[in-house]
């Protein structure tokens, strides 16, 4: 999980650093835009984040090399300096390994959701002079989906994730371990659950009358092109693509993307020009004369929507989903101080670190006007997260100096913190926290005014 | 032979106690030192918050904007006491987003809506830096609060900033930055330094490097620059010196926030 807040925030200084918006502006709205695309959330974060489901915790526990790829997938440390300055991590754009579909930048955007992973931002090497953003993807199920990149250039996702790192992200060359890590990761984040989906890719369950004819019609092929059908590309199976890049009249030849859990995947296509199925679906039938009646479209709508569900798709954003999150980050540890490994200690203790720090600002300070009440708990709560991240400090030094043993005490420390008097703490703060919806809310208004009297002035 | 064992042990025990005795002196001793400098930095903030009146109500904008900077800076240097020892006064003085005074209030309207409707805020502001300067010489500056305000803020000064954090209308975080390692290095240089190099010479060392070291992450030409990942560790490291210090000084271990004790 990120906090989009202050990362997004922070990216827009990243902006600034290429002086593509001629002057500092400490607020991520463009000069003299005042207004930002409607759905996009840049200053604020999200209550609701997408749920992560890891195929490996059906069976058991995560284990140590996921836990470390998603540690350095959430690590701006990763990338180039651009993005470390600003924040960036994968997970910045990849929430939770789903998409970030608020994720807007001025000048790298079209619009939200969609990212130009070959503009002047982060690696001005890597720019190629157009302006192409193309949507963020979700990367559930993404061991099921190669190739990758929406133009499917590259056959293994471990060449992408080296690519993404060293040259879109302009970011130092990556142990091998890491990458494994990452990819490890990256197969781990698997599909929403849908129950409506049988073996093979059949809706099962409870189906609706317009469900099963979209079914019907999903297979049928085409009346001009008979070779052609929806199935055809979009085989149902476990992830609903053949693997193959097509042309289909979008600009060029893309892959077929999947369409599970493809519900929450809006804006579609590669470069998020459609907002609805219904849209896609008139795309289809005015692109290959489908002659699709208005009863047919809405049941191809009916039935992707069957096959694009998940469970529980968003979870509530909270101190307890977040220390979830760092408690697996921080099982890294358990492995990495006795080998003594700095490296992975360094980068635990910094991306931890950051988290808790972000995790701090979720409890207003006493100087913050938006929140009254709950002082001495806000205190509290904040207090006890400053040890924490001061600890983890601790223990980076330790492993530096090779004292490893004293390292493994911080440790016991840490998690003892962690294990009852960090969560109450929290628990007992949280109705003045940011987590609280009115507090959230009044919080961000406020910053919001504030900001816009700085636009007025202009 | 027993006797003389005892004999040792108490004289052992006399010497150090003496120890903590001198050191609490010279740490009292250095507090005092400290006074000045924080009437001068509030003295200075008050100044600014004066010409910062006058300037507003001559509608001098540019002039009231360069007075509310100057108040700025010395209201930032003296936060190591501010924050430890009247965050009440801090909080409202300091206030955000919204205030409805204080520095972040008047902050908004003159370099956010580019008035200098602010008679009423700085009149405040005034009111408020004189009620407390003219405390100082009198208040009680025990070294364990500028301890704990120096690990305070040291802390925070490895808050990410890189999005111009509280002072965004006003740009000022980067001087915001400086003017708290300012007082920081002053308050431990001229409180900690001497009596913590007696007991632990390489403690002292740590700390001063530390603080060298933040100094050197934020001489940049603009907050852009600052190593955000660098700054943040130092900081810690810092505030993990001066923990092991407040052992070694006999004070108690600082606390993060004021209030949590
Ligand atoms: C600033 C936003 C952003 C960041 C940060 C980012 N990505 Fe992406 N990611 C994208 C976009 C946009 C695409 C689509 C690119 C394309 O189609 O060519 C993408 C595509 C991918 C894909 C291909 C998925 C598929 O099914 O084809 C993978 C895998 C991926 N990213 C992994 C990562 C990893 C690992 C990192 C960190 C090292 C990362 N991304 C950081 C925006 C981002
Ligand atoms: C020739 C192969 C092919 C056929 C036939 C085809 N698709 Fe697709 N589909 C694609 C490709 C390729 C894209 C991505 C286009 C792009 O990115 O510009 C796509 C995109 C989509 C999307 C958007 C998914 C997303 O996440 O962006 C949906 C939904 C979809 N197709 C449904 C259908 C339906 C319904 C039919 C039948 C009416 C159909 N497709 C027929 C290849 C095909």
């Amino acid at each position: 999980m990120t906090l989009l807040h202050r990362r997004l925030a922070a990216l827009l200084s990243g902006v600034i650093v290429l002086a593509l918006l001629g002057r500092a502006v400490a607020f991520p709205v463009d000069g003299d835009k005042t207004v930002l695309p409607v759905a996009t959330e840049l200053n604020e974060d999200a209550l609701d984040k997408p749920r992560e489901v890891f195929q490996s915790e059906r069976t058991g526990a995560k284990s140590y090399l996921v836990n470390l790829g998603d540690l350095a997938f959430n690590s701006p440390g990763l990338l180039g300096e651009v993005a470390r300055q600003a924040g960036v991590s994968c997970g910045t754009c990849h929430v939770n390994g789903a998409n970030n579909a608020r994720f807007f930048m001025p000048k790298m955007s079209s619009r939200p959701g969609t990212f130009d992973t070959t503009g002047p931002l982060f690696n001005p090497k890597a720019n190629n002079l157009a302006f192409d953003p193309v949507r963020i993807p979700s990367l559930r199920g993404a061991r099921y989906l190669a190739p990758y990149g929406a133009d499917g250039r590259f056959a293994s996702l471990r060449d992408f994730v080296h690519n993404v790192i060293t040259n879109e992200f302009a970011g130092p060359e990556p142990s091998p371990a890491t990458l494994d890590a990452i990819v490890a990761y990256i197969h781990d984040v698997d599909f929403l659950p849908n129950p409506s989906l049988g073996p093979a890719g059949r809706l099962a369950g409870k189906i609706t009358e317009a469900e099963h004819r979209g079914e019907a019609l999903f297979a049928k092929p085409f009346p001009h092109d008979p070779a052609l059908s929806c199935a055809g590309c979009h085989v149902p199976s476990s992830g609903f693509v053949d693997h193959q890049q097509h042309d289909v009249g979008s600009g060029g030849l893309f892959k077929t993307p999947t369409l599970r859990n493809a519900d929450f995947n809006a804006p579609y296509f590669h470069d998020g020009r459609f907002d609805s199925y219904n849209q896609v679906v008139d795309y289809f039938d005015r692109t290959f004369q489908l002659d699709l009646s208005a009863q047919d479209k809405g049941d191809l709508v009916a039935y992707l929507t069957a096959v694009g569900d998940g469970v529980q798709p968003y979870e509530r954003d909270g101190a307890g989903a977040t220390l979830k999150e760092i408690n697996d980050f921080s099982t890294v540890l358990a492995t990495a101080i006795p080998a003594g490994d700095k490296d992975i200690v360094a980068l635990a203790v910094d991306t931890i670190g950051r988290e808790l720090r972000e995790l701090t600002e979720q409890y207003p300070d006493r100087k913050n006007t938006s929140v009254s009440g709950g002082e001495q708990q806000r205190v509290l709560a904040r207090n006890g997260l400053k040890e924490l991240v001061l600890t983890l400090r601790r223990i980076e030094m330790a492993v530096a100096a090779g004292r490893n043993a004293d390292a493994a005490t911080e440790l016991r420390n840490y998690r003892n913190l962690m294990a009852a008097a960090v969560p109450s703490l929290l628990a007992s703060a949280e109705p003045w926290s940011l987590f609280n919806q009115d507090v959230h809310d009044r919080h961000y208004a406020a910053l919001r005014q504030v900001m816009r009297s700085r636009h007025i002035s202009r | 032979m027993h006797k003389m064992r005892v004999a040792a042990c108490l004289a052992l025990l006399a010497a150090s106690a003496g120890v903590r005795a001198a050191n609490a002196g010279a740490l009292e001793d250095g507090a005092e030192r400290y006074r000045p400098y924080l009437i001068e930095g509030v003295a200075s903030a008050l100044e600014g918050a004066r010409a910062l009146r006058e300037r507003a109500a001559a509608a001098d904008l540019p002039g009231a904007k360069k007075a509310w900077l100057s108040a700025r800076a010395g209201w930032e240097r003296s936060e190591v006491f501010t924050a430890g020892f009247v965050p009440e006064l801090d909080a409202q003085i300091d206030a955000w987003p919204n205030a409805d005074s204080g520095f972040h209030a008047i902050e908004a309207k003159l370099f956010g809506a580019g008035n200098t409707d602010v008679a009423a805020d700085a009149t405040g502001l005034v009111e408020h830096l004189n009620d407390l300067h003219g405390k100082l010489k009198d208040i009680t500056l025990t070294p364990q609060g500028l301890l704990d305000g120096t690990v305070r803020l040291a802390y925070e000064v490895g808050e990410s900033k890189a999005d111009g954090g509280e002072s965004r209308i006003s740009g000022t975080s980067l001087d915001d930055m400086r003017n708290n390692i300012a007082g920081i290095d002053f308050a431990y240089h001229t409180i900690f330094s001497t009596a913590l190099n007696t007991v632990d010479g390489k403690l002292d060392e740590m700390v001063t490097n530390r603080i060298e070291q933040l100094e050197a992450i934020v001489a940049t030409p603009d907050l852009r620059h600052v190593n955000i990942a660098d700054l943040r560790q130092t900081s810690e490291e810092l505030v993990i010196a001066l923990q092991s210090a407040s052992a070694k000084l006999g004070l108690q271990r600082p606390t993060l926030e004021a209030q949590a004790r």
